[in-house]
């Protein structure tokens, strides 16, 4: 089967005409679109300097920023909440669908289907278009927003959950089937034990995102600190919003140094 | 006493695995089963205890047959019917009295043994066998932590909490050095000596069934084509049980890997 080369010296020249090939596919790309777009390489990457120049100049915080800090603090915090909340709510149920739907777990493939199809329905939808659809429904309101991450998160959960249970060795399984153990106890006793540190990460991963998206999704839902930026933006205020942007840079990187003291603890 | 009589297997078309198998293995006795890779002893043995469905046949463990058995008596039967693998198969971030534990999930109601509620006297039999396999020191160690020796012994130890008539060996020391090998195979001899347990194993160290197992069943193709007591076995035996499978067979087995 692969016999298809006569000497080594065939073999590495057509691996070195394949990277040939896709780094001029590329190339096409990037010139094409350039071309459509009307985009001047050159002259953009020219006002970079200039642009990242007023954005330091405006945007970082001041005295009177200080004076926002209540406020501010305050709507982190409901953020925050409306992002771990989701994101705890959405694993939950997304183990469930998991475990109904990993090929080694689940009691009837046709389950197995809808779940699959159900998940990367949600998860393909994205969380801006989620909060636009439940707007009608649910108004401007913290809910809006909790909804709209649940349901991505829930999407998006239950795929690397199901993928997480399928890569447990079904030997495992086996073996306790073979000491005469039942479904649950199967479930209970040997795959959430084996899953239950990698699980752990991805859940502590989607609040990280979580609360990023929160923040966006705030913007439309008028609620939480995504709000209070966009409020302060329009407001010419930008030594407030740049305050904003400097407390959501460090409330994330604080998130993710304390998750990844945990996932080190648990692992 | 365990009778396998006239047990057939066959994977998608004609590709037979098992082809009318027939033996017995006594109480008290360690039988071995050996023979070429791809001859069919792991689906044998996973027959045994129905994690594999055959096809046709008798499986009488005294004298009850397991191929009869609906979904409820299957878990009793399995309930005294321990096993141990190749690669252990422990659920592994557990520690290993927990392990040993899951030896009594058979005999406990789904939401005992969902919850983990075992008795005092489970906790201190479950102790006391790891201590039995040389183990007691390494009760509350993860068994990811363990080497692949001890992890095999605390499988033994989960098949013991089963209080089984027979344990099922599927290729246990595949993956021991040496020293591991001879413990294992030191405490399952001794396990049937001492508590008349059936004890079936596969086996593809020829040298290491002929000094532990009293009882030698050779297969190959699917067929049986040795059985006896292991002091009977000579080259000519070998030989028939190692020869070349057919040229055909062959391309099977290989895919099968």
């Amino acid at each position: 089967m692969n016999n298809k080369f006569q000497s080594p010296q065939q073999f590495f020249r057509q691996r070195r005409l394949r990277l040939g090939v896709v780094l001029a596919v590329l190339l096409v790309i990037y010139f094409g679109s350039v071309a459509i777009v009307n985009f001047q390489t050159l002259t953009s990457l020219a006002q970079v300097p200039a642009g990242l120049i007023w954005l330091f100049k405006n945007f970082v915080p001041t005295d009177r920023s200080i004076t926002y800090l209540g406020p501010i603090l305050y709507q982190l915090w409901r953020t925050l909440i409306v992002a771990v909340s989701s994101t705890v709510c959405a694993s939950i149920l997304g183990l469930i669908f998991a475990i109904l739907g990993a090929k080694t777990t689940s009691p009837t493939p046709a389950l197995r289907w809808i779940i699959r199809f159900g998940a990367s329905l949600l998860r393909n939808i994205p969380v801006v278009a989620w909060a636009m659809i439940l707007l009608f429904s649910f108004k401007q309101s913290d809910f809006t927003g909790f909804l709209a991450l649940f349901f991505m998160t829930l999407g998006y959960l239950t795929r690397a959950f199901t993928e997480t249970i399928e890569d447990l060795d079904g030997e495992k399984l086996q073996a306790l089937q073979a000491v005469g153990a039942n479904y649950f106890q199967c479930v209970f006793c040997g795959v959430l034990p084996e899953v239950a540190s990698t699980l752990t990460s991805w859940v502590l991963y989607m609040i990280e995102n979580n609360l990023r998206d929160a923040t966006l999704v705030g913007i439309l839902t008028g609620t939480g600190v995504g709000f209070l930026f966009n409020h302060y933006f329009k407001q010419f205020r930008y030594d407030a919003a740049g305050l904003i942007v400097l407390l959501i840079a460090i409330l994330v990187i604080l998130l993710e140094l304390t998750s990844t003291q945990i996932r080190r603890a648990i692992a | 006493m365990l009778k396998v009589i006239q047990l057939d297997k066959t994977y998608g078309q004609n590709k037979h695995s098992l082809k009318a198998v027939n033996f017995t293995a006594q109480p008290g006795e360690v039988t071995a089963i050996i023979g070429p890779s791809g001859a069919g002893k792991t689906t044998i043995l996973r027959s045994v205890n129905q994690l594999i469905r055959d096809d046709g046949g008798q499986i009488l463990l005294d004298d009850q047959d397991i191929r009869q058995a609906n979904k409820a008596e299957l878990r009793k039967i399995r309930h005294h019917i321990g096993m141990i693998f190749q690669n252990y198969n422990l659920i592994s971030p557990l520690t290993a009295l927990e392990n040993v534990l899951h030896g009594r999930l058979g005999a406990k109601s789904t939401l005992a043994g969902v919850f983990g509620m075992y008795s005092a006297a489970e906790k201190a039999e479950a102790l006391s066998l790891l201590k039995e396999v040389g183990l007691g020191e390494y009760a509350y160690q993860r068994c990811d932590q363990l080497s692949g020796g001890q992890q095999q012994r605390v499988g033994i130890a989960r098949a013991l909490m089963q209080h089984p008539k027979m344990i099922l060996c599927d290729e246990p020391i595949a993956s021991l050095d040496p020293k591991s090998t001879k413990i294992v195979m030191d405490i399952l001899r001794k396990l049937a000596q001492e508590k008349q347990l059936i004890i079936l194993i596969n086996l593809h160290q020829i040298d290491i069934a002929l000094d532990y197992a009293d009882h030698i069943v050779g297969i190959n193709s699917g067929e049986i084509v040795f059985e006896g007591a292991s002091g009977d076995v000579d080259d000519q035996v070998l030989q028939r049980i190692y020869r070349q499978a057919a040229q055909p067979e062959q391309a099977v087995t290989a895919n099968e890997q």
